[in-house]
């Protein structure tokens, strides 16, 4: 196969500094990341495309793959605290110390890398560092991303909480929106996943069924 | 070897049976209506008259034995504060002596602008200073009950700090009793002096700031009011019991409150959120704790009778009284699924304690200090011998 590189702009240390924090990273290896959400509850989005600097103007691209709110504590657990009159939100208005002792984490599978000015779309050559921030993707580099689909062989092969071909469509779902409901591109995104799953016809159709454009 | 639980478990059952006697239910009814009857101002007669100190441990009402009073609601917007400290003690099997003090903090505003500080503060004691009172001369190790009041000098120390990050009104709870028993023995007057004066002048902070500061006991082990009570009911000399002139009755009731703990006591007499009059404890180090001689009162959380002491100038104004019984009691009604207990002093707790794995980290940064240095850690064939064992 041919090198993998796209002509792009080269991203912008600018660029970096606008596109928003979103996470902490606390664990790392080859295939992925595990980060600690900012702000409690709010993990970005199942299947959003997420980046982090690997060096320089490098970074890897990630979509997150999986999210929970627990506490860091492995020996403490949740426990029921609403009533008749306290519920929801209302519930860390009552417990405040509630936002101190729980924290959100998600986790990204890593599907490629923007190194050498040029986008490529295989497993980044080093992890990302531990305690690098996590920036959500602009719609700009969403579509930039996506342009090429060699990423999903990627996806698909992950083995995570959430079955590969979810996180797939949820991953089309979000870059569709990204796009401006692109329908040429999700036609392309779905054409992509028959090929790719044309021995695996369940497969295929949980795919499908979950990027049903619907409006 | 293990433990034989054969005969343990026909103990068990005999310790059970004793425990749910028939006889005891109606001896606690006794008490509770000894407890309305009793005289407090001839109680508080015989105690300033006594010369002989009492057997036991007796508390002074400060009014009457059995009033009740329902909790206060709390203010709009207010603050808790709380800390809490745990420690690795010196370890005889270690080559290097020192001990650690880990101190937590948590501070919890409710109201209109609710928020949360959590911290801990830990520190390594090494030097011969910090390990002995009196270095130079009866080398007084800091171990043991000593290193527990000195945890508690440090725990008021971080609760006056945290202060700062409160919104008044505020109360300032720390978890343990506010009387530092340990440090009655006469013949250790250096202890007292090393930690006595820190304390007092943390009290001093509070009572300047003018935010009161109390203890929480959960599931107190107390029989001052019970031994009260013993004392009301004798009729000769407390400490003579051989020279009793009580009936039978009345000596089995004497004989039932010397078994029984003021928490069944106040049981039966208070409901959800009420606290007891207030008692004056009679522990001799009070005497020298001034204007901050400690007075408790029994409340019940729900489900769970509490013990809360605070200085004198907290429990003789009005306003300080109430909102320490009515912010305590509402810190315990916060507990949602968990038994109810301040989470204030949860958080503060979870903050201080050093678990086993942090013990271990502590042991290893030792270890790689020592080795950069070329020495080797080596401990004690008796606890390497724990560590691996073998046959």
């Amino acid at each position: 196969m041919t090198d993998e590189s796209m002509t792009n702009e080269a991203m912008t240390k600018s660029q970096m500094a606008k596109s928003q924090r979103i996470g902490e990273i606390v664990e790392t290896s080859t295939t992925g990341f595990v980060a600690v959400s900012k702000t409690l509850h709010q993990p970005p989005a199942l299947g959003s495309l997420v980046k982090v600097q690997i060096g320089g103007e490098d970074y890897a691209y990630g979509v997150v793959a999986f999210g929970t709110t627990t506490s860091p504590d492995p020996g403490r657990r949740a426990v029921p605290r609403a009533s008749d009159e306290v519920y929801d939100e209302a519930i860390y208005a009552e417990q405040p110390q509630l936002s101190r002792v729980l924290h959100t984490e998600f986790t990204a599978v890593l599907v490629g890398c923007f190194e050498e000015g040029a986008i490529r779309q295989h497993l980044p050559p080093q992890p990302p560092r531990l305690h690098y921030d996590v920036h959500e993707c602009t719609a700009d580099e969403v579509c930039r991303f996506s342009e090429r689909l060699v990423y999903f062989r990627l996806l698909l092969g992950t083995q995570g909480e959430v079955p590969a071909e979810q996180l797939l469509a949820a991953h089309i779902r979000q870059v569709y929106r990204a796009r401006g409901r692109d329908a040429a591109w999700l036609e392309r995104a779905a054409r992509q996943v028959t090929s790719l799953l044309r021995d695996d016809y369940d497969r295929m159709m949980t795919v499908l069924y979950g990027i049903e454009p619907g409006d | 070897m293990p433990l034989k639980f054969g005969p343990i478990s026909e103990q068990v059952e005999q310790m059970a049976e004793s425990a749910t006697a028939v006889a005891r239910h109606d001896l606690l009814a006794e008490t509770q209506k000894l407890l309305r009857q009793a005289d407090p101002a001839a109680l508080r007669a015989t105690l300033s008259s006594r010369r002989q100190p009492f057997p036991w441990l007796v508390a002074e009402p400060v009014d009457t034995f059995s009033a009740v009073f329902p909790a206060p609601t709390p203010p709009p917007d207010f603050s808790v504060v709380a800390a809490d400290g745990s420690f690795i003690p010196p370890d005889r099997h270690s080559p290097l002596r020192f001990y650690v003090i880990n101190t937590g903090c948590a501070v919890i505003t409710y109201g209109q602008y609710p928020d949360a500080h959590l911290d801990s503060a830990g520190r390594l004691y090494f030097e011969d200073a910090e390990l002995y009172l009196d270095p130079t001369g009866r080398r007084v190790p800091i171990e043991g009950e000593r290193l527990g009041v000195y945890m508690a000098v440090e725990e008021m120390r971080t609760l006056r700090e945290a202060l700062g990050l409160a919104s008044l009104p505020a109360v300032a709870l720390r978890d343990g009793s506010l009387i530092l028993w340990a440090l009655q023995r006469k013949d250790e007057p250096e202890v007292k002096q090393a930690f006595l004066a820190p304390f007092i002048s943390c009290l001093d902070d509070f009572l300047r700031a003018g935010v009161p500061v109390a203890s929480y006991i959960s599931y107190t082990g107390s029989q001052e009011v019970v031994n009260a009570l013993r004392v009301s009911l004798c009729r000769d000399d407390p400490a003579r019991c051989d020279h009793c002139s009580l009936s039978a009755d009345q000596r089995d009731l004497c004989h039932f409150l010397g078994t029984l703990r003021d928490r069944y006591l106040f049981a039966g007499i208070l409901t959800d959120g009420d606290r007891s009059d207030l008692f004056c404890s009679r522990s001799a180090i009070l005497d020298e704790y001034g204007k901050h001689r400690v007075r408790f009162f029994y409340l019940n959380v729900g489900g769970e009778i509490a013990r809360i002491e605070a200085p004198e100038w907290v429990m003789a104004d009005q306003a300080m009284l109430d909102l320490v019984h009515g912010l305590v009691y509402d810190q315990c009604q916060r507990s949602g699924d968990y038994p109810p207990y301040p989470p204030v002093l949860m958080e503060a707790h979870e903050q201080a304690v050093i678990n086993t794995t942090e013990r271990r980290v502590v042991e290893q940064l030792i270890e790689e200090a020592l080795a950069h240095r070329g020495m080797t850690y080596i401990r004690s064939a008796k606890d390497r011998s724990k560590r691996s064992r073998g046959v």
